[in-house]
């Protein structure tokens, strides 16, 4: 399906188009919440939630401003980060890395959404220290860059080109896997 | 513009990782819609995000999307019923009942028509009203014409009277009295008709349990002609007649006047010339 005619049947609160968007994107914009939300529960919750608001939101979508992946990957995002900051959920489990979630992959092995904890691995390892540790907070940890940079002393310049740099790599690595 | 520079800068990374403000934002739309290696670079690095997405992620369990389901199936209801025609694979499926938009558009026209005769009603009763009280002020202000009407009569007899006669004017002042030092009250006698007019010129209010009363003062004594009104200034108040007078007076009596003058209460005093 083009996704001008997703949209369209989206806007139209069309059923099948809605579950066309759910088997396409559910994985992947899950994986956002997940990486942010670790709890496997609230995660589902926060993805529930997320979801009803992108469907209902659909009308203040502009294509114009932006692709849809990243509209709702954003929403998702978003989501999770409130989920997180609010009382709901203690910091104290709050020591997410990339190795705590690559684990978890591994962990889940074996069920029917088998997923290529090995490929992560192998992809994350391309990545070189500095840039693992941005991808871990701004990826995983769902740290803004100006969070990133205030916290750790990191230039903002920095963080960016960071956050550049690690986008690279994995964008190469990504079609060897 | 250094256009690889501008790309290497990671403000594509955080446009799409939604950490621009608006103004960053509108010039990242902007300038992608100017070059198109920049609209290029976002579409690579979109797909690679969610490629790395859908490459790290697992499906949420399928009772979520059960529930997903559930939470929108209001809204997918109200859309089919709404527009079919929004769902154009399911309107083959979903047969409306011909009735149905019969029912409705009866019950729209009933609606709408009771709607519109509670506004004729109102309207009715708003202009009922205002007819009434049309009425009531038409009939005010006829008895207002009446009465301007009776006093234009009378006016006119009086200056009729006026022209005609052999009016003489006896100015009555207060000025030798205790009472009211700037009183004036002008009299016009017609000796001939015996008739007397007065005219108020300057006169105080009484309380309510007196009256100015006038006098005519002849040969046999003062004769009380009649109740002046002090609020009636400058116009004209027939009095009782009179064929003879060397003077007129005017005192303040008890309500409705005395057989004879109080002249310690003598306002006014004027002599016929």
């Amino acid at each position: 399906m083009e996704e001008e005619q997703l949209i369209a049947g989206l806007r139209a609160k069309d059923r099948k188009t809605t579950d066309y968007l759910y088997e396409k994107y559910s994985r992947a914009l899950f994986a956002v919440i997940s990486r942010i939300v670790h709890d496997s529960d609230i995660a589902e919750e926060v993805f529930h939630d997320a979801f009803v608001k992108i469907t209902r939101k659909i009308d203040s979508y502009d294509e114009s401003k932006g692709r849809l992946y990243t509209w709702m990957a954003n929403i998702c995002r978003n989501s999770a980060i409130d989920k997180l900051r609010s009382k709901e959920i203690s910091q104290s489990g709050k020591t997410n890395t990339i190795d705590d979630f690559v684990y978890g992959l591994e962990s889940k092995s074996g069920t029917v959404e088998e997923t290529d904890a090995i490929g992560v691995r192998e992809l994350m390892d391309q990545l070189n220290e500095d840039q693992r540790f941005i991808i871990e907070y701004i990826y995983f940890k769902g740290y803004t860059h100006s969070e990133v940079s205030e916290e750790f002393d990191i230039p903002l310049g920095t963080v960016k080109s960071r956050v550049r740099a690690s986008l690279q790599v994995l964008k190469k690595n990504l079609d060897r896997i | 513009m250094d256009i690889q520079s501008y790309i290497a800068s990671g403000k594509l990374e955080l446009f799409l990782l939604g950490e621009l403000n608006e103004r960053e934002r509108e010039e990242v739309l902007a300038l992608s819609k100017q070059y198109p290696e920049i609209q290029q670079e976002l579409n690579e690095l979109e797909e690679a995000m969610f490629a790395l997405d859908e490459l790290t992620g697992t499906k949420p369990s399928p009772k979520v999307k059960d529930k997903i389901f559930a939470s929108l199936e209001q809204d997918f209801k109200k859309a089919e019923t709404v527009k079919p025609t929004a769902a154009p694979v399911e309107t083959k499926v979903v047969k409306l009942s011909p009735w149905k938009p019969f029912a409705v558009a009866a019950s729209l026209v009933a609606v709408i028509a009771s709607a519109v005769a509670i506004f004729y009603a109102n309207k009715f009763y708003e202009r009922d009203q205002q007819f009434t009280a049309l009425l009531q002020e038409q009939s005010v202000m006829a008895d207002n014409l009446n009465q301007v009407k009776l006093e234009y009569e009378q006016k006119d007899t009086q200056l009729d009277r006026f022209v005609a006669g052999d009016f003489k004017r006896v100015e009555m002042k207060g000025e030798g009295f205790e009472m009211q030092k700037d009183a004036k009250v002008d009299v016009f006698w017609d000796q001939s008709a015996k008739e007397v007019f007065v005219a108020v010129n300057n006169l105080n209010s009484l309380a309510d349990e007196y009256d100015y009363q006038l006098w005519a003062i002849g040969d046999d004594g003062p004769i009380g002609i009649g109740l002046v009104n002090p609020g009636e200034k400058l116009t004209l108040q027939q009095m009782d007649a009179v064929a003879q007078a060397g003077a007129f007076a005017i005192t303040i009596e008890p309500k409705g006047g005395s057989e004879s003058p109080t002249l310690e209460k003598l306002v006014v005093l004027g002599e016929v010339a």
